[in-house]
């Protein structure tokens, strides 16, 4: 009986989840099928276009401040980014602002795919407000592209320099054409050895192609270029970083009502993609140059900053505690410093999993109205270094309390999909609920994004657990009295 | 009347049930510290699984786990051995799996999703509180004073003799075992007792399951028909041992034979022989005692003559026939070197090689008893002087434990449940007699009309006579009561002392993870081993194979999770022998000895840098005289030895030695860590050769922080077909040698 009006309870609250999900905030980034023949509508013209790239972190971060024009006829929203079918899925975190209204927030962006193997393709823009004929816009579109530098040489000796290679086109992909444009280039440092020249009669200006000021070369200007053109060129620099990447980040975030705790646990895979060791670990040379602490390609410590008031740290791997951690706390910052087991050099790998509590008055708000909460914590945290990081896929799950229902939330970062399921664990009976969230092609620039989840979580829900467990007991010791008092004695019983 | 009748009962019940709560409350209590004292280890350090074979067993569970019981029983592991792999499900004893697994899905299904490990590390602590129970039953059936029983609790549950083995991540099958063999035992006595065959029943069914659980059964197969042989002889023959014994007997080898890895091993083998003997001598001595009641006596003993010559002849000479065609297993090496210590040097080094395995050393009895290995012949004496059927089984095991226990370490487990019961006897007799303040009235009221027996002695003899007059000797004044007692109380506030000193300073180190101090005094974790592992679980291809010494099998399958030669399971001698003739061998040996074993890396210990001495040169000898064992001819011991007899790794070390594989991975590039000439090997206390080996054949891979643990990958063959010494030789520059030196080294094929 109690059973049934249980499952009763949770298919209604399963069906108010589903209701629910479709009219949550629509994700940034939702995917568009094209036929294979499309050309975008050649309805704007790039009047000045500046690309700066950034190559001082572990991943080249681009921005592009481009002045649009709209040259049709009609008023026109939807501008069109080309990238090469194999680019545009390591493209991460791409974001577009009015340059000169930056205030209006983040405009609307899609991924644009082609059904057949097409070379190009697109991240269709949406202005917010449609631009007149002949009116002008300037966009900042900014956006990292992960696993883009490649290590030449590819295999080094353990204390050598390390070399990133960078590949690029120096006209900016577009699909429209272009007046005038340049490229940017900032180096971490001046050590370029390699870079490709351009002949000067390309450029607009006739000098040579690149300009070079200290860690900054300049591509360009160049002036009226077609769309789609392209030049492909490659610079090689000195980077003596490691080149961290985490193919698979999962993030619990768990909320206890109960406890008043919010228990985050992360769980990490991360590798370095940088170069190789060319003969194999040695140890003695470790040694003797760890005192110099020199730069090198190998990752030796993870610093991640927490949230102030973090508390009961753990990091541990797949074969246990790894004690070779620090953990500072204050009242205005807590600090978790990681060292993995083994310096991971240029291809090695090292998975881990990290996790905190924290408590849960500093991030859960109840609302006056009813028995809603709303839940606020940064999407992703992780280590926070100098040289970046970068993060494949994201999976990130909001465990709630048993009987929340009607979960909404709302993130500025770009979420590919978002489920709301049920998870059980101890002494559940329908089980939690749980929001599912995947993001892919993050860096560590995002760490700061928040994440709001809403939810309601009616104060009946909260003595369930208690309730059901008292059930138990007594049913456990009912059980027990009425098997013990059965008289099961082959024969008579004797009188006492 | 009626009425004072019903309230004396009812002052006796609750008077009986107070007590009776308060034991189970004691009981709770002796667990909670049984369990408590247990835990040193994951506070010190953390939920880790312990030593060497735990890592096994905890492989197994984790499998058993993930993939079911059907699979886990026919688990072939080619991750092992390789290439020979092992049929793990049907060569172990899987009863501390299926515990933990079934403790797993139990807490499951409570909705208690407790990870695996967790229970793994716990279940030896938990397990020693059902110990101390099970000694408390065990105890309680000896004798009447029921403080004995909660005494042996007490003494089970925190003396390190039993706790070496159960701390918490020790788990191993012992784990479980030891609980097994005390509650059989418990039933045994309870079934003797009662000659039910319902306890008879219970006994095979937990005989049953502790051949599931440990090797260690045949200590059980062999005690009880030795206690009711005993019985036998002293001819306490009765309807109760025969129910008792032949229901134990029957189902018991039933129940055993169901285990793959035990299977027929109860009729075939010498072990089990004494089993199945008395229990044929049951059958016969009942038939006597049938036919006795018959018969008038003349005949009888005729009778008797004949049938037990003949029974004798007849069975005596089957035995011996059937071992020697070979239908009865004779008596393995394992079980040889528990009557003859030195058997196993000589025959099985690898039996001999193992530290657990060598015979007790004396201060090891104080170091795991304490106080109890004094009041240990106490308890038996008492119970000689009573000597029931179910103390006769006290004094046989005793004796039968204390023999066993000083041949073989590990053997100290068995000896302690006896102890713990034993002692606990001898004590509780000390408290039960200064403990009653009260003192017996004078000899006017003992003429009394109470005893019968009395009245007529005193009827019959005069009263003068000094045997019969039974003055009231005792020591009844306070003081005297006062001193024994607080002296015992001493006793047992040192032994708890003991018991706490020795658990947390000597077993509660997980041996994977060494802890050292800092200057400042905090607490330093030396964390070499799983570095090296963890970087093999994560660096390496899935199915690298990995030759270390059998030591280290079981760690690297669960720890780095790779593919091994050779492990703790030691089931082929000859492979272990192989691995190391590869190791005490020159580099052309054995370079094509690790090819054939597709062997990608090569793990040794060595601890010459920090001072630890459980290494792998200090082991070293051991792979010599393994490997020696299968070809002499191409390894000996002596030539690893100086002229001297020593043995030795600076400048006099042996050219054998130095150009032995062991050594080059051992101290390769060691000495660049020093100054020129200064290089130091802080085990073995010596100065090490000015310049330090070359390896041709392996380059070092991974070195782990402070040098404890190398892995070394094999060279692929060269390029142009040359071996690896002139291939180097030309790299540095050097001419080339002539032809005719390289006739040593064998150049493998490979298609």
């Amino acid at each position: 009986m109690r059973s049934a009006t249980l499952f009763s309870g949770c298919i209604a609250a399963l069906a108010t989840l589903v209701s629910a999900e479709l009219n949550i905030s629509q994700p940034l980034l939702s995917r568009q099928v094209l036929p294979s023949i499309f050309k975008p509508p050649q309805v704007f013209k790039n009047v000045n276009l500046v690309r700066t790239t950034n190559l001082d972190k572990a991943y080249p971060r681009e921005t592009i401040n481009v002045i649009i024009e709209n040259v049709d006829s009609a008023p026109q929203s939807e501008y069109y980014l080309p990238f090469e079918s194999g680019l545009i899925s390591r493209v991460g975190g791409l974001e577009v602002k009015d340059k000169k209204a930056p205030e209006q927030g983040v405009f609307k962006v899609e991924v644009v795919e082609y059904d057949t193997e097409s070379p190009t393709e697109f991240y269709l823009i949406h202005l917010p407000t449609p631009l007149a004929p002949g009116a002008q816009q300037t966009l900042s579109i900014t956006y990292s592209i992960l696993s883009a530098l490649s290590p030449v040489p590819s295999s080094i000796e353990q204390s050598a320099k390390q070399y990133l290679q960078y590949t690029f086109s120096a006209y900016v992909p577009s699909a429209y054409e272009t007046l005038k444009q340049k490229t940017k280039l900032k180096f971490p440092n001046s050590d370029v050895p390699d870079y490709t020249s351009l002949s000067s009669s390309l450029n607009a200006d006739s000098v040579a192609d690149p300009q070079k000021q200290g860690s900054t070369f300049t591509y360009g200007p160049y002036s009226s270029i077609p769309a789609g053109a392209s030049e492909p060129i490659s610079v090689r620099y000195e980077f003596t970083k490691p080149l961290t990447h985490t193919s698979l980040l999962e993030r619990d975030i768990e909320i206890s009502h109960w406890g008043g705790n919010l228990a985050i646990e992360e769980r990490y895979w991360l590798s370095n993609l940088g170069a190789s060791l060319k003969n194999h670990f040695s140890r003695v040379e470790w040694q003797k140059t760890s005192y110099m602490s020199p730069a090198t390609s190998a990752l030796k410590a993870l610093p991640i900053p927490l949230t102030p008031g973090a508390l009961n740290p753990y990091f541990t791997d797949d074969i246990g505690n790894v004690s070779t951690s620090r953990f500072r706390t204050g009242a205005r910052e807590s600090h978790l410093e990681l060292k993995p087991r083994y310096p991971v050099f240029g291809g090695w790998k090292y998975s881990f999993r990290i996790g905190w509590d924290a408590d849960l008055s500093t991030y859960l708000r109840r609302l006056s109205t009813g028995p809603s909460y709303v839940l606020r914590v940064p999407f992703l945290e992780g280590p926070r270094m100098p040289e970046g990081i970068s993060y494949s896929r994201i999976h990130v799950r909001i465990i709630l309390p048993e009987g929340a229902t009607n979960v909404q939330y709302q993130t500025a970062v770009p979420i590919v999909s978002s489920e709301v399921g049920l998870h059980n664990t101890f002494m559940d009976t329908i089980g939690r609920t749980v929001l599912s969230l995947h993001a892919i092609n993050l860096v560590d620039d995002w760490r700061e994004r928040e994440l709001l989840v809403s939810y309601e979580y009616p104060w009946t829900a909260g003595f369930r657990k208690p309730v059901v467990f008292t059930v138990g007991m007594f049913a456990v010791f009912v059980t027990v009295w009425v098997v013990g008092s059965l008289d099961m004695r082959i024969g008579k019983a004797k009188k006492a | 009347m009626a009425a004072t009748e019903g309230d004396q009962f009812l002052k006796q019940a609750t008077g009986r049930n107070t007590r009776g709560l308060l034991r189970v409350i004691i009981l709770c209590l002796i667990a909670g510290a049984a369990v408590s004292s247990r835990l040193f280890s994951v506070i010190r350090f953390e939920s880790i699984i312990h030593e060497f074979d735990p890592w096994f067993n905890f492989r197994a569970t984790k499998y058993l786990v993930q993939n079911g019981f059907y699979s886990f029983w026919d688990w072939f592991d080619d991750r092992t051995w390789h290439p020979l792999g092992r049929v793990t499900g049907g060569t172990l004893y899987p009863g501390l799996m299926v515990t933990s697994g079934v403790i797993y899905h139990l807490l499951r299904f409570l909705t208690l999703p407790v990870d695996i490990r967790n229970i793994c590390v716990l279940l030896a602590p938990a397990f020693s509180g059902l110990t101390a129970l099970a000694t408390y039953l065990l105890t309680s059936e000896m004798v009447t004073s029921p403080s004995a029983g909660l005494l042996a609790a007490a003494f089970m549950g925190i003396t390190p003799g039993y706790i070496s083995r159960s701390v918490a991540g020790s788990y191993d099958n012992e784990a479980i075992a030891i609980f097994l063999l005390v509650f059989t035992f418990f039933l045994w006595i309870k079934a003797v007792k009662n000659g039910s065959v319902f306890w008879g029943a219970l006994t095979a069914l937990f005989y049953g399951y502790m051949v599931s659980a440990w090797g260690g059964y045949v200590f059980i197969t062999n005690l009880l028909p030795l206690h009711a042989f005993v019985l036998i002889c002293m001819g306490r023959y009765s309807p109760r041992l025969y129910v008792s014994y032949t229901s134990w007997y029957a189902l018991g080898t039933l129940a055993s034979m169901q285990i793959p890895f035990v299977g027929f091993l109860p009729i075939r083998s010498s072990e089990h022989m004494s089993a199945l003997g008395v229990f044929g001598l049951l059958q016969i001595v009942a038939f006597v005692e049938f036919v006795r009641v018959q018969l008038p006596s003349k005949q009888f003993q005729t009778l008797l003559r004949a049938l037990v010559v003949l029974i004798f002849v007849v069975s005596f000479g089957g035995l011996v026939l059937l071992t020697v065609t070979g239908v009865i297993a004779p008596w393995t090496g394992r079980f040889y070197s528990l009557w003859d210590t030195g058997y196993a040097k000589i025959h099985i080094p690898i039996i001999a090689s193992v530290s657990e395995h060598q015979p007790t050393a004396w201060p090891a009895f104080f170091f795991d008893l304490s106080m109890m290995i004094w009041l240990f012949p106490a308890g038996v004496y008492m119970c000689f002087r009573s000597l029931t059927d179910e103390q006769v089984f006290i004094v046989i095991y005793a004796v039968l434990a204390s023999y066993f226990a000083g041949v073989m370490v590990r053997l100290m487990l068995t000896l302690t449940p006896i102890v713990c019961v034993a002692s606990a006897i001898a004590f509780s007799q000390i408290l039960d007699t200064y403990l009653d303040v009260k003192t017996p009235k004078a000899e006017s009221n003992e003429n009394g009309t109470s005893d019968p027996a009395k009245v007529a002695a005193s009827a019959i003899l005069p009263d003068s006579l000094r045997s019969t007059r039974n003055p009231l000797v005792g020591i009844y004044s306070y003081a005297s009561k006062l001193t024994v007692v607080g002296a015992s109380a001493v006793y047992l506030m040192l032994f708890v002392l003991h018991c706490t000193w020795v658990t947390s300073n000597a077993y509660s180190s997980p041996s994977v993870v060494l802890a050292s101090r800092l200057p400042d005094g905090s607490q330093h974790i030396i964390d070499d081993y799983r570095e090296a592992y963890y970087w093999l679980r994560q660096n390496t291809a899935d199915n690298a194979k990995i030759m270390s010494w059998w030591d280290y099998g079981y760690q690297i399958g669960g720890m780095a999770d790779r593919p091994t030669l050779v492990d703790n399971n030691t089931w082929n001698n000859t492979h272990i022998a192989t691995v190391g003739k590869a190791m005490s061998s020159r580099e052309e040996v054995s370079y094509p000895i690790m090819r054939q074993h597709e062997v990608d890396y090569v793990l040794v210990v060595f601890g010459g840098l920090l001072g630890y001495s459980g290494d792998d040169i200090n082991k070293f000898l051991w792979m010599v005289r393994i490997a020696e064992g299968i070809w002499p001819d191409e390894v000996k011991e002596r030539n690893f030895f100086t002229p001297r007899g020593e043995y030795r790794v600076d400048d006099e070390a042996t050219p054998t030695m130095r150009n032995s594989l062991m050594y080059k991975m051992s101290y390769y590039n060691y000495n660049s860590l020093f100054p020129a000439g200064q290089a130091q090997d802080r085990v073995r206390g010596s100065r090490l050769p000015a310049e330090g080996p070359q390896l041709s054949t392996i380059e070092e891979a991974f070195t782990s922080e402070n040098w404890i643990i190398r892995i070394y990958k094999v060279k692929d063959l060269d390029n142009f077909g040359r071996d690896h010494q002139s291939a180097g030789a030309f790299d540095k520059g050097h001419k080339k040698k002539r032809a005719s030196k390289r006739k040593g080294a064998r150049v493998l094929r490979v298609e």
